[in-house]
């Protein structure tokens, strides 16, 4: 098949599975909606179609939204990181679910950092965020050298650290580290030189962060495609026997991948933390880690669409908000749109008869074009 | 201190605590033997909690709960299904966007069913499960009126029996009928098994089925006996531990419930312990941290049979 028919191909698949998903988030809104005759169910069910599909770009009167703009921007610098690390560990058929946990210790180690580390202005966000991370790799090594010297799986490994990390930032927070002023468990305030600065000012949280985001996605995509190790990566999640057979260190690599995803998920902890807020709060998983499975997802495990993919749902994503705001849908329904979504990007045989159609069609056209050359030439002879 | 912890009320919290990771894990099993590792189990058990509580308090019986809850289990586990099967999808995919929906989905339709705004902050139907609602506790006549022996196994939820019992069905039905030995074969080789005219799609079928009936059965458990209602993330993980008792026990339901009961005695122990004033969120990482250890050895002591029958198999070829 030609590359502009799977180009086609990959875009239609692409919107029938939004489409899809729009239309169970429909029929759900329409459900929750609040109303005696059907008309007015409707133009509830329109009206909040529009607060999530419109809502995050423009404002209700008209005209773009800049703060509501900035806010998705902003929301998208954690999923971008863990996008990013799930495209790594999932490139190389790792399915090591740990990001969830990985951002929760990122941004708890860089919270105590910018708490207690006497460093100057400058030195101290770069110094928090990159303690916070390799703090995260270092955890990731648990499962990659489990599963490499003992073949435990890195799944449920990674799913239990999860609760691990949970509950321990949880106790410490509670027992040690609590500013027992406040009314809420939190910690002190983050020294003032460690906030990470904001491009906007309109409170939106918008922070430098981003910029940082964008460059990793640049840093990753070349590692990917561009180095050794991110080949070894690729090829061992196509065929690990392959890579072993061919001279690969598969374990190293393996271990690479997950290590390279705790970094990015720790890293996106930690810059959401000095960003975003002025103390840690966090006493839950943040659940950036499973919407950074969906993005990588919806990215098809390539880096470079990772910012697109983390527009696509932190727009949703404020969009939810915004309708749980004014039309009394509860913003959870993202979660639903997210597995809608996810389960049919992932579906190889979606949509599979149209594909065998383009198939059909691209070799019909290739073995015409043969046939016609081929006679053409005898033509010219006599 | 130990003479403190190790009471009959102790051993009997075991029980009852492994009960719903048992059934989780017997659903891992039998999905396992036929080459289906759903990991979607945590989200089922979260969106049967939910159901399983509604419907008990809908119609005023916690019978028709439980059944309702392994139906949507069932219901579940077929769509995920269809989506691994028929549609192709990663089959560790199609079970992280079930527990997407269990864990913020099921927020979405507690809110949505019971109208709880987001005024409160967190939506529960703990307020829907009344003591006669709860699934009843049954006393074993003679066995009873035994000391200790009676208060450890006397007194339980029917559905804690139930989940022992199964770990005996859960045997019989994987090597005993038919349908378990076409279960395995398509788990072992479905290229063979397809050849000799078993539908492995089929086969595949019923075992994600049994699966998330297991799961149906763990959450009603959850949420109609263990917690008197359906609460957000109430199922913490249980499904997840499942699949790390079902990989410890090699895949045999004997020895999945025994790893199940190792988590059960981790998580009784924490609650012990917790109870004499150390902070809680210190010992609940206990059962994660355990099911991790028993990996470790498991795969430690599964390398060392190995090895040793190499070296069985290398003696027997040199004294030739």
């Amino acid at each position: 098949m030609s590359k502009k028919r799977s180009l086609i191909f990959s875009i239609v698949r692409g919107l029938a599975a939004i489409f899809i998903a729009l239309a169970v988030a429909t029929l759900l809104i329409f459900i929750c909606s609040e109303g005696a005759t059907l008309g007015e169910k409707v133009s509830q069910t329109l009206s909040a179609l529009r607060q999530l599909l419109i809502g995050p770009a423009f404002k209700n009167k008209g005209g773009i939204s800049t703060k509501n703009l900035c806010d998705v921007l902003a929301a998208m610098i954690p999923i971008i990181f863990t996008g990013l690390a799930t495209c790594v560990m999932f490139s190389a058929n790792q399915f090591n679910l740990g990001a969830e946990g990985g951002i929760m210790l990122g941004a708890f180690i860089t919270a105590l950092m910018a708490i207690y580390a006497p460093l100057p202005a400058g030195v101290l966000p770069v110094a928090a965020v990159l303690v916070g991370a390799a703090a995260v790799g270092v955890m990731m090594l648990i499962p990659a050298l489990l599963k490499v010297k003992l073949g435990v799986s890195e799944m449920v490994c990674s799913l239990m650290l999860n609760y691990v990390v949970m509950y321990l930032v949880k106790y410490l927070l509670n027992s040690h580290l609590a500013d027992k002023s406040k009314g809420q468990i939190m910690t002190h305030d983050f020294q003032s030189q460690s906030a990470i600065p904001q491009l906007i000012q309109n409170g939106s949280k918008l922070s430098w962060g981003f910029i940082v985001a964008l460059i990793f996605v640049v840093i990753i995509a070349l590692f990917m495609y561009r180095t050794r190790w991110g080949y070894a990566i690729r090829m061992i999640g196509i065929n690990q026997d392959f890579a072993m057979y061919s001279g690969m260190k598969v374990g190293a690599v393996i271990v690479l991948s997950q290590v390279l995803g705790g970094l990015l998920a720790g890293m996106g902890g930690g810059i959401e933390m000095l960003g975003r807020y002025t103390n840690y709060s966090w006493t839950a998983l943040p659940g950036y880690g499973w919407t950074g499975i969906t993005v990588a997802i919806l990215a098809g495990n390539n880096p470079i669409f990772v910012p697109f993919a983390a527009f696509f749902i932190a727009y949703l994503n404020k969009g939810c908000s915004l309708m749980s705001t004014y039309c009394n849908v509860p913003s959870q329904l993202i979660d639903i749109i997210q597995a809608v979504i996810f389960l049919f990007f992932a579906a190889e045989q979606f949509l599979s008869r149209y594909r065998q159609k383009l198939v059909v069609k691209s070799t019909q056209e290739e073995l015409k074009l043969k046939t016609s050359r081929e006679a053409e030439p005898e033509g010219s002879v006599k | 201190m130990l003479k403190l912890i190790f009471t009959s009320d102790f051993f009997f919290s075991i029980l009852r605590i492994t009960a719903p990771i048992l059934f989780a894990t017997l659903g891992a099993v039998v999905g396992e033997k036929a080459g289906v590792s759903n990991i979607g189990l945590e989200g089922t058990m979260m969106i049967s909690a939910l159901f399983g509580s509604l419907t008990a308090y809908w119609s005023g019986s916690w019978s028709v709960g439980v059944l309702v809850a392994v139906v949507i289990g069932i219901l579940v586990a077929l769509l995920m299904g269809f989506f691994a099967f028929n549609l192709k999808t990663d089959i560790i995919l199609t079970g992280i966007a079930v527990n997407m929906v269990g864990s913020g989905g099921t927020l979405f339709l507690v809110k949505v069913i019971t109208q709880m705004t987001e005024g409160k902050a967190m939506a529960s139907t703990t307020s829907l499960i009344t003591k006669n609602l709860q699934v009843p506790s049954w006393d074993i006549p003679i066995l009873k009126n035994i000391p200790i022996l009676g208060d450890v196994l006397s007194g339980h939820c029917i559905l804690t029996y139930l989940a022992f019992l199964l770990v005996f069905l859960t045997w019989v039905l994987l090597y005993k009928t038919p349908l378990g030995l076409n279960i395995r074969s398509v788990g072992e080789n479905p290229n063979a098994a397809s050849s000799v005219g078993v539908s492995v799609i089929r086969i595949k079928y019923i075992a994600i089925g049994f699966s998330g009936a297991m799961a149906g059965f763990g959450g009603a458990f959850m949420s109609m006996y263990y917690a008197m209602g359906w609460s957000q993330d109430m199922v913490s993980g249980r499904g997840f531990i499942a699949l790390a008792a079902q990989a410890m026990g090699a895949g045999e339901p004997l020895g999945a419930m025994l790893s199940a009961l190792v988590f059960g005695f981790a998580q009784a122990l924490g609650i012990k312990i917790s109870s004499t004033g150390t902070d809680s969120n210190l010992v609940s990482p206990i059962p994660y941290l355990v099911t991790i250890l028993g990996l470790v050895v498991f795969a430690l002591v599964a390398r060392w049979k190995v090895k040793r029958q190499h070296s069985a198999a290398a003696l027997k070829e040199a004294a030739k």
